[in-house]
């Protein structure tokens, strides 16, 4: 995208990337939640809650042309969600893996019988002592976030990409 | 489980005759022959080298076959059905389960960060992520399909690799052309991997056999005609496309690049794969095709232990 100043609005999926205020706004909120400082890439909202990042090279008007000729089905990568309660930001996987030299707060590390459970799908029910949503860490591999209250984390991982069986060993 | 065996048409068996010749013994053998195990490390979330020994760790043995294309992988070692697919290191987005041969045309079409390039008929997204991988997420890349229920694997699958450079949209490849073409929208590599009959499939998916007929193949050439004429439109001047099926007949390979080198100011490019090819013919029953159509590659199962395939880089000239 060209500058950062004007909005470009898809008129076939509900997607508006943001200005240079609002993404300032934005990478302000990822610095409080998770000490991130910097987005190089564009960022955009989908519909009301989800964000996507796009590292794509392409002018305004060349997007608003193909947004009038062909139906644009998506755009970059899913990146975070806004939780519609608290307004957190809770990071997709892609998220966290794309910004994982960047993430430097709220991270929780789980152990191997946790990480396995987390990736089949389950809350983990741990007492932790900490509130809020944290980035979810096994070893080098960044898992998504998963939103942490008294007595269990809640987890997000999307069906498709869960683990089936628990004999995988991670 | 074993999977279900299905009897070739005559038809079918006359026509790998007249195209194997001596090798089509060995052909029909290696049919019968589960194919490899093979997988692509996704490098935009790891390295090859990482992932290699992450999966060693596991107690997987892993073959890297071309030294020179260290993200193209082979499992050797006995796996559970499945446990490929289920695999964390998968579930992640680190690796791409993807057909070696089916890895073959964007080698070939080679995409380079910065660059313009058109995934024409994109989903499920094998070559896609691939596409995004060379490009290092930069540069401009559009994913096109024209079916809804095909569009939502492809953007599973971009989501789980991490492509982020990508458009991905909705619509007739020859009306998506024809549009950019009006708005001089043009590219610098365009990979036109087009709807197929799938002979090259037969190992995975023994059921394209039942399926085979030959008037489906005779649309399909007309179909892959009217595409190959749309994307060169929308080449820049020097930029390059390849055109790819998996299938074996003559009508949707040679005779596409044929048309395409008599209808259109392109030229083929010699191109250099890693694994054993057979070149283009240029005699079909009774057609005869440009002598330069020959630089085209068949890539039979017989030959590389993969599925079958069939590949050409034509260049638009200034």
């Amino acid at each position: 995208m060209g500058g950062n100043e004007e909005i470009v609005q898809i008129k076939m999926i509900p997607l508006k990337f943001l200005n240079k205020s609002e993404k300032e706004k934005l990478v302000r909120q990822l610095n409080e939640q998770f000490g991130i400082k910097e987005i190089p890439w564009e960022i955009a909202r989908l519909g009301k809650e989800r964000i996507i990042l796009f590292s794509g090279k392409v002018s305004e008007k060349e997007i608003q042309i193909l947004d009038r000729f062909a139906r644009i089905e998506g755009v970059g990568v899913y990146f975070a969600k806004i939780d519609e309660k608290t307004n957190d930001l809770r990071l997709s996987i892609e998220g966290t893996q794309l910004l994982k030299n960047q993430i430097t707060k709220n991270i929780f590390e789980l152990d191997e019988k946790q990480a396995e459970e987390w990736m089949m799908g389950q809350d983990l029910n741990i007492a932790t002592g900490k509130k809020g949503f944290y980035i979810i860490k096994f070893k080098d591999d960044f898992l998504g976030t998963g939103k942490i209250s008294e007595n269990k984390i809640s987890n997000f991982i999307p069906k498709s990409r869960r683990l089936k069986y628990k004999e995988v060993k991670l | 489980m074993t999977k279900r065996t299905y009897e070739p048409k005559p038809l079918f068996i006359e026509r790998m005759k007249k195209l194997l010749g001596k090798d089509f013994d060995s052909y029909m053998e290696i049919l019968k022959k589960e194919p490899v195990r093979s997988f692509r490390c996704n490098t935009l979330k790891i390295s090859s080298e990482v992932l290699k020994k992450r999966l060693e760790e596991k107690g997987w043995k892993i073959k890297i076959p071309f030294e020179k294309f260290p993200e193209i992988m082979i499992v050797e070692s006995d796996l559970q059905p499945g446990e490929l697919g289920r695999a964390i290191e998968h579930l992640l987005g680190y690796y791409y389960i993807q057909e070696i041969a089916s890895m073959l045309p964007v080698l070939v079409l080679n995409p380079k960060p910065n660059e313009r390039v058109l995934d024409l008929c994109a989903s499920p997204g094998s070559k896609t992520t691939q596409i995004a991988a060379r490009m290092e997420n930069t540069g401009l890349l559009i994913a096109n399909e024209v079916k809804f229920g095909r569009v939502k694997i492809l953007a599973a699958n971009t989501e789980r690799c991490g492509v982020m450079n990508m458009i991905m949209t909705r619509k007739d490849g020859i009306a998506l052309c024809k549009r950019f073409k009006d708005e001089n929208i043009l590219f610098d590599k365009i990979l036109l991997d087009a709807p197929c009959s799938g002979e090259g499939t037969i190992r995975s998916t023994p059921k394209t056999l039942e399926m085979w007929n030959i008037n489906t193949i005779k649309l399909l050439s007309n179909l892959q005609k009217s595409l190959i004429a749309s994307a060169i439109e929308i080449l820049k001047p020097n930029g390059e496309i390849v055109y790819s099926t998996c299938t074996h007949a003559p009508e949707e390979d040679e005779e596409i690049v044929d048309y395409a080198l008599k209808n259109f100011n392109v030229q083929v490019e010699k191109i250099e794969l890693p694994l054993k090819t057979v070149q283009g013919i240029t005699k079909w029953e009774d057609k005869e095709y440009l002598e330069d159509v020959k630089y085209s590659c068949r890539v039979y199962p017989q030959n590389a232990d993969t599925e079958g395939f069939f590949l050409v880089k034509l260049r638009k000239k200034k």
